[in-house]
């Protein structure tokens, strides 16, 4: 089994550095959908007077 | 035909919701093959592939190093193109495309400074040395971080896009620095390794796990580019008809 423990830091860092970067970029961008589309469910609750929260 | 054919879907993708609709099912296919690629290349690079006879088991940081280093490189030479196309033909969808690279290319040279520092250590018995490579790949991440803040300083997008765009194409002129600052001078971190245009002095047993790697995040990149890309088109044009048609369901 790898890596040896010599090593292990190093290797095991990199890879869970790797796994963060990739998660980051993929949730920030649903992140931030989910926060512009609750703006725009906001401006267009402003527009036509109703305001129909799921979350409330 | 088929030039008449690439012209027109080259010209269609300059409408919003073409481009908008593109993105939306493009980028989960792009994700799911990341996924699939990085699941086959994790595997041989960590089970498959025998120590190196000299680095013994940290020469394995190199399917993430390698990787993240080429495409920090070629997002950039990407984001140079499509900046290219954005100031010349003005096309709004591109400029969004062009910004929208810059975070996705920095946290991959962040990312490839990282684990240069995590494999330098134990090898060079030091995290960083002000060796032509590594300092030009620095030089590189403060020009996605500058393309970024540039952006984001103009209130008017467009303005502030077209303007980064520049900048893009001015640090153009460090991907060749970085690429040959191996050869040109006297450095640290080692040659290259892999010669795409001929013999690699890389074992051919240790290639498939980073060839694997460096598809997934070439597919990575484009998931990553398209969800951002989308997200801004949307973010600028909240007020206008085809939005509100579009993600009527949605919102």
């Amino acid at each position: 089994m790898i890596p040896d423990l010599d090593y292990a830091f190093y290797v095991w860092t990199s890879y869970g550095l790797f796994a963060l970067v990739m998660a980051w970029q993929f949730l920030q961008p649903r992140l931030r959908r989910r926060q512009i589309l609750a703006e725009l469910r906001e401006e267009r609750a402003l527009r036509t007077g109703g305001y129909d929260d799921a979350n409330s | 035909m088929i030039f008449h054919r690439l012209k027109v879907g080259f010209h269609r993708l300059g409408s919003p919701p073409t481009f908008h609709k593109l993105c939306r099912i493009l980028s989960p296919w792009l994700w799911a093959g990341f996924v699939a690629c990085t699941a086959i290349g994790l595997y041989q690079a960590l089970y498959v592939v025998p120590p190196d006879y000299q680095q013994g088991d940290s020469f394995r940081i190199l399917y993430i190093h390698v990787p993240a280093a080429w495409q920090a490189m070629a997002g950039y030479v990407i984001m140079a193109i499509l900046a290219a196309i954005a100031l010349v033909w003005r096309i709004r969808t591109v400029e969004i495309m062009t910004m929208a690279a810059a975070p996705v290319g920095a946290a991959f040279t962040a990312l490839c400074l990282a684990t240069g520092s995590l494999w330098g250590k134990p090898m060079w018995g030091t995290w960083w040395a002000w060796d032509a490579r590594l300092t030009s790949m620095l030089v590189l991440l403060f020009i996605y971080l500058g393309i970024m803040g540039l952006y984001a300083a103009f209130e008017d997008r467009r303005k502030g896009a077209r303007v980064a765009c520049i900048l893009v194409l001015v640090g153009l002129v460090n991907i060749p620095l970085i690429h040959f600052s191996v050869e040109w001078w006297t450095t640290l971190h080692q040659g290259s390794t892999i010669n795409l245009f001929g013999e690699s002095k890389m074992h051919p047993s240790m290639l498939p796990p980073l060839i694997w790697m460096a598809i997934a995040v070439k597919l990575m990149f484009g998931g990553a580019l398209l969800d951002r890309s989308r997200n801004d088109l949307v973010d600028q044009d909240r007020r206008k008809r085809w939005i509100r048609d579009v993600i009527g369901e949605e919102a």
